[in-house]
This record gives C-alpha cells, structure tokens and sequence, in this order.
C-alpha cells in the first residue's frame, strides 16, 4: 500500500515538472491561396494566436480576418468588406482536439486534428490532416487542407467568380512555446 | 462626312482609353502609405488599450483599419521573420499593444531600449489578448 502511494507520488511529480500546461503562439503563420484560370489571389496572416492545452491536447486558434496581407490593396479591401465581412465577423475562430496527443514526441509525425472552424459567422466540423513535433519548449504544426467557399455562406458577386476558386487552401505553420 | 466618322471613332476610343486608365488604376491602388497618410487618431497606450478591454466591439467600430498614432512605454522589442516587432504596455493593464514594424523602420528599432517612451503609428487590425497594429512606423 505504501508503495503504490509512493508510486503515485512520482509520477505526479514527474507530470508536473515535465511540462506547462499551456503552449502557445501569438504569431502564428496562416495563410490562404486561390488558383483560377484568371488570377492566383494568396494571403498571409502572421498574427494568429493559437493555445494548447498540454494536458488534453486540446487546441484553440483566433485569428483576425483584417491581419490578411494581400499584394493588392483592392483585392483586401474587397476581402474584408464585401467578402468576409470582418465588420460583422472580425475573426475566425477554431478549436478543437489533436487526435493521439499523448502518443506524440520529437519526431515529426503527421496526425489529424478535429475540431469546428468558424469563418464569416458559419461553423463547420472538419478533420485537419496536420505534421506535429513536440519537444520541452516547443509545439509545432503544420500542413495544410482545403476549405469550401459556400460552406462559409460567402457571396461572390457573378463577375468575380471566375477570378475566385470555390475551394480555398489553407496553409499553416504554427511555433507554440511555452506560456509564461 | 468622312470627318464626322473620324471624330466619332476618337471621342470612342478617347473615351474607352479613360475608362481603361480607371479601372487598371483602381485594380493597381497602392496599399495605405503609413508614414505619408495623415493620421486618424492619436492616443495613449494606455488609453487605447482601456478602450479594447472595456468594449471590444466599439472600439474595432472606431479604430480598425485606420492609421492609430500611439504613445506609450516599450515592454519588448522582438523580431518576427527578420521584421521588428515593439510591444507596448502601460502598467497594470494586462493586454498589450503589439506593432509589427516596416521593414524601412527595423534598423531604428536596434537604437531603442526596454522602458523608453515613444511614438509610433500603424493601421490598426482588432484585438487578440492584444492590439495588433501593423506597418509600423517611429514618429519623431
């Protein structure tokens, strides 16, 4: 009996010491890429704050839709207010569960992260296929998946359209460290 | 009658090259000068940063996408992707100011030190735990 307490006792110790229970980014990169026929329109945001929770891998991303860097002036203004609206809906939002968290290490190891993304005041279940590497001081993800334009509720006025994918890339690469 | 249909065919064609120069201007406009624009709002750290926590949503009404002219003291200086980054704070106050320099203002950022009190403008983007503020500039 006394052993298994002092068992215990280790092992919290060792939980405990080993990590925070919280990594995270104020600078993560996200950005989003369009290909037509047209044009190719990309985006880069590099202020996106992300959180993880070490203890359940749980993740929590916010970003600012007007932090988009377009190469065109017209193109962003046209983004934030007649697409996405960042008015009305400043910012994206997801949050979710990295799947095999505890399984993860050093290595880098592809796994999926489920979770809701919200865009443009719309949610939406999806599964992020996502590279992990996680040391002491540090969480990396990244990769890369696709959204639908109409799953978002987004309009695109007729005479665009043809300038504008219906499915967007999204890319990211996000460096948690711990939180202070 | 052969120059009323030459007359015709330039004021056409005048008139689609104007039309032209227009639109290939607009598609063209060049993204918001910040050390040459004239300034929306100057204010505190202290102040703006009150302002966000008290109620976000007026505040982005009031200040996101125009060019802020901040004053405040200076809790960090970092780099991101080879870009100075200055972070703002007043004491007490939890939230930050986070502004994202211009590449032509980075060499300025090295003569600077923790504490010093400064002003710098940017475009303002909103609030995430912090004020993020980009294309930054010093002012004088």
């Amino acid at each position: 009996m006394k052993k298994r307490y002092i068992i215990i006792f280790v092992l919290l110790v060792i939980s405990q010491t080993k990590a925070q229970d919280k990594f995270f980014t104020k600078t993560g990169y996200v950005s989003f890429y369009s290909h037509s026929l047209v044009e190719d329109i990309k985006a880069d945001n590099n202020q996106s704050l992300s959180i993880i929770d070490t203890k359940t891998g749980k993740i929590a991303i916010k970003i600012l839709m007007r932090s988009f860097m377009f190469k065109k002036a017209l193109m962003q203004e046209h983004f934030n207010e007649n697409y996405i609206e960042s008015h009305k809906f400043p910012k994206a939002a997801f949050s979710g569960i990295i799947n095999n968290y505890e399984d993860l290490d050093d290595k880098i190891t592809k796994t999926e992260i489920t979770g809701t993304l919200k865009i443009h005041g719309k949610e939406k279940e999806i599964v992020i296929k996502t590279n992990v590497v996680i040391t002491n001081s540090k969480i990396v993800l990244s990769g890369n998946f696709n959204v639908e334009v109409a799953d978002f509720d987004i309009k695109i006025p007729s005479i665009v359209s043809k300038n504008i994918a219906k499915t967007i890339k999204i890319t990211f690469e996000l460096n948690h460290e711990p939180y202070k | 009658m052969k120059s009323k249909i030459l007359k015709i065919v330039i004021s056409i064609l005048l008139l689609v090259s104007i039309v032209l120069i227009y639109v290939v201007k607009t598609y063209n406009k060049p993204h918001l000068d910040t050390k040459n624009s004239k300034t929306d709002f100057t204010i505190t750290a202290q102040k703006f940063i009150n302002e966000y926590l008290q109620d976000e949503i007026s505040a982005d009404k009031k200040y996101a996408e125009k060019l802020i002219q901040v004053k405040g003291k200076i809790y960090n200086i970092s780099t991101l992707k080879g870009d100075g980054v200055i972070t703002l704070k007043f004491p007490g106050l939890e939230s930050s100011i986070i502004c994202y320099l211009l590449p032509e203002d980075n060499s300025k950022a090295l003569t600077l030190k923790k504490g010093q009190l400064i002003s710098i403008k940017g475009i303002c983007k909103g609030y995430l735990l912090d004020i993020n503020m980009v294309k930054c500039v010093f002012v004088e």
